[in-house]
């Protein structure tokens, strides 16, 4: 009798733990999915930059070119954001797919920024991250999961997204 | 398919283990029960590192056997005169790898950190490998060198280094290509 009992209970267990891994499974597909794809490149000033060594901060990504007329804009938001941000683990990184490193450097010190100008002239990199309309901005969390996606922003979006950077920096 | 397996299986089990524990937590047991449950927890923890582990090997067995394997390895020694920036692989002329260091990853290097670069495949025969050293020399002057190795490629699996040391005499850096018997 006890054996039986011993056997229905190691069954519903068994049938409990299959339930649960299939549960995990489907609810971190998604999350998994969005993590941010890794790259290695070089920046304006001539260091190498690589995504996947910032993990454990926040950064925010910045695709733009120097023909792109809201990015201007954009990138001084996010060097004021900086400023105020990157003592609590907020690094900011753009990447400019300017095919003259030139052009991009021109605009950078005219925005006055001082985070890294990343140069993907091949646009290896835009195409992983899909950045078909520029500017695009991406927030990356701590563990390297894209968390959101704006293009240029408007004053009620830049409300969003100060709550959402702050949300971000405080998990 | 594969990275899709590994990417969800390995963190839902690892979310089960953490939430059994949670799950515990909150049921609270008497105390030498809850340090029973904890020594279980600890040991799930463990099995999922090892499966993690075993799940590793198992694609690095299944996508690049012994049988063709061909690895290839990256060290520095001192680099007193050569600033890294990336290396670059061609083997029988096709560009296999690309890397770009960041000031990290070379400081790892001088460290005596010794990095795989490359893991493939490669037939059994004669083959080609060139190394495509590119970085900054001293006097901050640009800085780009090659080196070729044949090899051959038999049964087993196969090791190559690429190795940056300083050439003392010669007040210049030297790249040398060698496979590990």
């Amino acid at each position: 009798m006890n054996s039986t009992q011993d056997l229905a209970d190691d069954d519903r267990r068994v049938g409990r733990f299959v339930l649960a891994i299939t549960i995990l499974i489907v609810l971190a597909a998604p999350v998994m999915a969005s993590t941010a794809p890794d790259f290695a490149l070089r920046s304006v000033a001539g260091a190498n930059y690589r995504l996947s060594e910032h993990r454990g901060e926040v950064v925010a990504l910045i695709f733009w070119a120097s023909w792109c007329g809201d990015c201007r804009r954009e990138l001084e938001r996010f060097e004021r954001l900086r400023a105020t941000y990157a003592p609590a683990g907020l690094v900011v990184l753009s990447v400019s797919l300017d095919e003259e490193p030139a052009h991009a450097a021109t605009i950078a010190a005219a925005a006055g920024i001082d985070y890294p100008v990343l140069l993907d002239a091949g646009k290896k990199v835009s195409r992983v991250y899909e950045a078909d309309r520029l500017p695009l901005i991406l927030l990356i969390d701590r563990n390297g999961v894209i968390r959101a996606r704006y293009d240029a922003l408007d004053e009620s979006e830049e409300h969003g997204l100060l709550v959402r950077l702050r949300d971000l920096i405080d998990e | 398919m594969r990275a899709w397996i590994k990417a969800t299986a390995v963190p839902a089990i690892m979310l089960l283990a953490l939430a059994t524990s949670r799950a515990e937590e909150q049921t609270e047991p008497p105390a030498p029960e809850r340090s029973a449950l904890d020594a279980e927890v600890q040991g799930l923890r463990r099995e999922v590192v090892d499966l993690n582990r075993d799940l590793f090997m198992l694609e690095e067995d299944l996508l690049f056997p012994a049988s063709t394997q061909i690895a290839v390895f990256v060290s520095m020694d001192v680099g007193t005169f050569f600033d890294l920036d990336s290396v670059q692989i061609r083997i029988d002329g096709k560009e296999v790898s690309n890397y770009l260091y960041t000031a990290r990853e070379r400081e790892a290097l001088l460290r005596g950190g010794v990095q795989r670069i490359w893991l493939g495949n490669m037939k059994a025969g004669e083959h080609e490998l060139v190394a495509f050293f590119t970085g900054q020399g001293t006097h901050e002057r640009d800085y780009k060198r090659g080196a070729t190795l044949a090899i051959e490629k038999g049964v087993g699996a196969r090791y190559v280094e690429l190795r940056i040391s300083d050439r003392v005499r010669k007040l210049q850096p030297e790249f040398v290509v060698r496979v590990w018997e």
